[in-house]
């Protein structure tokens, strides 16, 4: 097992944790505001003068802790979807190796939105930092985001932000080097429900 | 004459090669993502089977059920819940008697079967992509 599967592992396990303590504390005693999904929603985006690229995932999962604005998620690469199969295809076999790095995940922390306000129906602005770790590269983020509290224990989550292939090691050949924008565009979407 | 003759023959054949090149190469190019019901199944098993695989080892898992390209595993078991995803997907959520992990298989609403409810018993064929906090199917249809 590499390292990036070691990490990807202690991720699951840790929201797996999680999930198991809440679900065996009296509710009385849980001071955290938990929210979490599995059904997130990251969209790419590559555009060039040669062709555009894009895929979604719509299996994200994510926990957020709105009492220390603690977040993680993790995608499964392989559930990227693209209108064309060979894109699909290179995409895994040859730049992300998703038999390799079969995950990408993100952990950090949410400023802009308390505790409070997360019981509180409204849009926030709010600021995401956190380490994105793809191909077993993690690199630090920084990104501007929304949050819309919803009645119902409902948090939506939006947020875009550029990831630069070089950036996680991912080699672009040569030859598709005009297909493959530097800078891809990432739209993240998530819709939290209360644990 | 005969020199011309085996020119344009050749020229033609060489136009036909192109041309049948070009089109093989646009048709792969423009090529779309195989449905699951279009592809050989690789695995069957139940729903609790392929979660337990997942839950005892990952990485001999992933390698069996979502394999180094894609394949498609059948699963059985009964619909713990149907959850919609944006306004063209569907979650499909099999019960595998574990109340924090399942086996989640997504369709297309235009593959889902109409009379699916929670609590019924159904086989699903698609494409498996790893473990999250379940184990996640993509591009599902009802199998027999």
């Amino acid at each position: 097992m590499n390292e990036d599967q070691k990490n990807n592992r202690t991720n699951m396990t840790k929201l797996k944790n999680i999930a198991l303590a809440l679900a065996f504390v009296p509710s009385a005693l849980i001071a955290q505001e938990r929210f979490a999904t599995r059904n997130g929603h990251i969209h790419f985006f590559s555009g060039t003068a040669v062709e555009n690229i894009e895929a979604d995932n719509n299996k994200v999962t994510s926990v957020f802790d709105a009492t220390s604005g603690a977040i993680e998620f993790a995608a499964l690469v392989k559930a990227f979807e693209f209108e064309k199969a060979l894109m699909q295809e290179h995409f895994n076999e040859n730049y992300m190796e998703s038999n390799t790095f079969p995950k990408a995940t993100f952990k950090g922390k949410v400023t802009g939105l308390t505790a409070e306000q997360a019981k509180t129906p409204g849009t926030y602005a709010v600021e995401v930092t956190g380490d994105l770790t793809i191909h077993g590269v993690s690199k630090p983020v920084t990104t501007k985001g929304s949050m819309t509290v919803e009645a119902g224990g409902v948090i939506k989550a939006k947020s875009e932000f550029n990831v630069k292939p070089e950036d996680h090691g991912i080699e672009i050949p040569g030859v598709v080097r005009k297909n493959i924008a530097e800078t891809i565009k990432v739209s993240v979407d998530l819709s939290y429900a209360k644990m | 004459m005969m020199n011309m003759k085996r020119s344009v023959m050749i020229a033609l054949a060489a136009a036909a090669l192109l041309a049948g090149g070009g089109t093989y190469a646009y048709m792969e190019y423009s090529r779309g993502t195989a449905r699951a019901d279009e592809m050989p199944v690789a695995q069957r098993l139940s729903a609790a089977e392929l979660l337990q695989a997942f839950q005892n080892d990952e990485q001999a898992a992933t390698k069996t059920y979502v394999g180094a390209t894609e394949q498609v595993v059948q699963v059985s078991g009964s619909i713990r819940s149907m959850e919609p995803v944006g306004t063209d997907k569907t979650n499909v959520v099999l019960e595998t008697g574990d109340q924090l992990a399942a086996v989640v298989c997504e369709f297309d609403n235009k593959d889902l079967p109409i009379d699916w409810r929670s609590g019924a018993q159904v086989n699903v064929k698609g494409i498996c992509t790893g473990l999250l906090m379940d184990v996640v199917l993509v591009r599902c249809v009802a199998a027999q």
